[in-house]
């Protein structure tokens, strides 16, 4: 059993020697053929053992019927099993002297241990096991922690919070300390001072897996040390609600015992601790009642509660947070729109000779066409398309809107326009974007069109039944390249009309599948071409919609006309 | 889909593949960017694409006003005839440095 347990970092050399007294009490209390009668003559021998034995077991807590005054009458009352608890308890309690840890009060330790002891006694009953037996495995089933300080004394400082953890972080944090576990350690001390088997297995198995091979008793009282351990954290602990838990669950699953019987047991504790210590002649500090102990855990489950409150109100909070910024996004959309549609020319501003229309897919639109007349009766027009969507598109949109308006007004030539608006925004471009952009200056009456084309689709120029040409980009589109060069193309409506419009509309989905193409767009054009132009863009952008309205991406179309357009084609 | 960048000859020359469009650009811009600040050349192989919208357009753009700011190369690789119509269209064509191949391009010098 002892290969099971690997000690790396403790050498049996570190490990305290007994005390030379003791050391003949614990082994004669470790043979199997002990026989009561030769130990009450090696306890005879020591005056303060033999004090010290008749004060424990006249005492109450170890329930003798009547009261002894010899150790040969002790023996022939107890009997050799309790004798030997008795006198192992003493003896261990002795086993360091006052002073062999630095720094550190061994009554510490021992009152913690004591809590173990009872907690192991109280169950005694409940199990079938002897009630001495396991109040001495409860007394020493951590004494491997004690070990470790004594080779560690530099840690001492670490047992306040050792003292407040849970069985199990316990474990965790000696294993930081001190790279090695007290079970590991006690079992090795336990074989190494020749401890009773039982007690040195409830010592080295009470965190572990049980062994196979041992006796059913020695598996109960490991079982019984491990509920031990978690009753007294119970009291020792920080997290006492947590504790608690465990404790009723541990209990429940290894001996059965509901949680009312588990509630008795702890509440048997927090009673036993102060007499056994006066008993035992342990220092304790005021003992936690059971009252206060549920109290305590109590309060740590409100304030959970409370925690889980404050949870509920924060998100709540953060909801209506989250409600008031949505809503106030929205109206800055809305806001953004409305600009936008303002930098749009409005119903008084209609020409004859141009019509556009604009659908947007969004609050906010990276399309838009621009018309207004010049002071030589001709028009400027434009249609532009800024890539990406969404808010840094409609400010892109809104800054080279603006620029047309401003510059247009003194520029009539396209080509030279789009140069100048090339140059500004590829200045302050960021991320890539651009801008395609068709710009021209019509005259309604001559029927003559001068444009530029950066980088947009191409201008279509529809005769009476079909395209006459179309006007493709000659340029990149703008704000890409600073020094791109632009150039004009210039020719004769003769009576037809002109079509500028964003690639929303060539890829609105039709019916049936499949998109509507430059194919559908010429064949809604003829469709259409009896109606009057702004008639016509909107019988357009209306066969582009889906049923419910709406768009996928935004969609503009620009129709420039002369004033003589051929007849009722 | 994820993209692949491949170091040759001094290059950095990104993959892209497949089609370019709001998915998965911001990806593609990343790579170039990123590529742009390790390399002082970088090409972006376009042989395998099938269509690039105008947010994949958008990120050459960026990689090509990128190098431009920063005195580096850029440039494009093999350009399929999907993304070379869109690059046409929009006279993206007179803006990209544009060869067949690395080869091509190291055959022409810098």
């Amino acid at each position: 059993m002892e290969e099971a347990i690997a000690v790396d970092e403790v050498r049996p050399a570190d490990l305290p020697a007994p005390p030379k007294d003791a050391i003949r009490l614990i082994q004669a209390c470790s043979r199997p053929d002990l026989d009561a009668r030769d130990l009450g003559r090696i306890v005879a021998n020591d005056p303060v053992l033999t004090a010290e034995l008749l004060r424990v077991a006249n005492s109450a807590y170890f329930g003798l019927v009547s009261q002894v005054r010899s150790v040969a009458r002790a023996v022939t009352v107890l009997g050799s099993r309790a004798l030997r608890n008795l006198v192992l308890c003493i003896a261990m309690r002795d086993a360091l002297r006052r002073d062999s840890i630095p720094g550190f009060d061994l009554d510490l330790y021992w009152e913690d241990a004591l809590r173990r002891a009872v907690s192991a006694k109280a169950l005694a009953g409940i199990v079938g096991l002897d009630p001495d037996e396991c109040f001495t495995a409860g007394l020493l089933q951590d004494f491997g922690l004690l070990v470790l300080l004594y080779i560690h004394p530099d840690q001492v400082p670490q047992w306040q919070r050792l003292a407040g953890l849970d069985p199990e972080q316990r474990l965790e944090l000696e294993a930081d300390l001190f790279h090695a576990t007290h079970d590991e350690v006690g079992y090795l001390l336990a074989s190494h001072w020749d401890l009773p088997a039982d007690l040195a297995v409830a010592m080295g198995f009470h965190h572990a897996e049980i062994p196979d091979d041992i006796s059913p008793d020695d598996a109960l009282l490991c079982k019984v040390t491990t509920c031990a351990d978690w009753m007294a954290a119970a009291y020792g602990s920080e997290d006492k609600r947590q504790v608690i838990q465990r404790c009723r669950s541990l209990l429940e699953a290894h001996f059965d015992i509901a949680a009312d019987t588990a509630d008795r047991l702890l509440q048997q504790v927090s009673l036993d601790v102060q007499e056994a210590a006066s008993v035992l002649g342990i220092r304790v500090g005021e003992q936690l009642g059971f009252e206060e102990l549920m109290r305590e855990a109590n309060l740590r489950l409100a304030q959970d509660n409370l925690s889980y409150q404050e949870l509920t109100w924060r998100l709540e909070k953060a909801l209506a947070e989250r409600d008031r910024f949505a809503a106030r996004l929205r109206r800055e959309l809305e806001l953004a729109r409305e600009v936008q549609r303002s930098l749009l020319p409005g119903e008084a501003e209609q020409l004859p000779g141009v019509v556009g229309l604009n659908v947007s897919a969004r609050e906010v639109s990276g399309d838009f066409y621009d018309f207004f007349p010049l002071p030589d009766g001709r028009i400027a027009f434009c249609l532009a398309d800024v890539s990406g969507k969404g808010m840094n598109a409609a400010l892109l949109m809104a800054k080279t809107a603006s620029l047309f308006r401003c510059l247009g007004r003194g520029v009539h030539d396209p080509a030279k326009l789009l140069s100048m608006l090339n140059r500004e925004i590829a200045e302050t471009s960021i991320r890539g974007m651009f801008v395609t952009m068709v710009a021209g200056v019509s005259d309604p009456h001559t029927g003559e069109v001068v444009l530029a084309n950066a980088g947009h689709l191409p201008a279509l120029h529809m005769g009476c039944a079909a395209v006459v040409a179309e006007y493709g980009a000659q340029s990149p589109p703008l704000g890409i390249s600073p020094e791109a060069g632009f150039s004009n193309e210039a020719f004769n409506l003769d009576g037809g009309c002109l079509y500028l419009y964003t690639d929303g509309l060539l890829e609105a989905p039709v019916e049936g599948g499949g998109r509507l193409e430059q194919a559908g767009l010429l064949r809604l054009l003829h469709e259409y071409a009896h109606l009057p132009p702004a008639e016509r863009v909107r019988s357009v952008a209306d066969a582009a919609r889906a049923a419910d309205g709406t768009v996928e991406d935004d969609l503009t179309l620009v129709v420039v006309e002369g004033n003589e357009r051929h007849g009722m084609c | 889909m994820t993209f692949a960048v491949q170091d040759s000859n001094g290059f950095a020359v990104v993959q892209l593949c497949g089609e370019i469009d709001l998915r998965n650009s911001p990806e593609a811009r990343k790579l170039i960017l990123t590529s742009l600040k390790k390399q002082k050349h970088v090409m972006v192989d376009l042989s395998a694409v099938e269509y690039i919208d105008s947010s994949g357009v958008a990120s050459l753009v960026e990689g090509f006003q990128y190098a431009r700011a920063n005195d580096l190369e850029f440039g494009l690789l093999g350009v399929s005839e999907a993304a070379m119509n869109v690059l046409r269209l929009a006279r993206l064509d007179q803006v990209f440095p544009i060869y067949d191949s690395l080869d091509d391009r190291l055959s022409h010098g810098g």
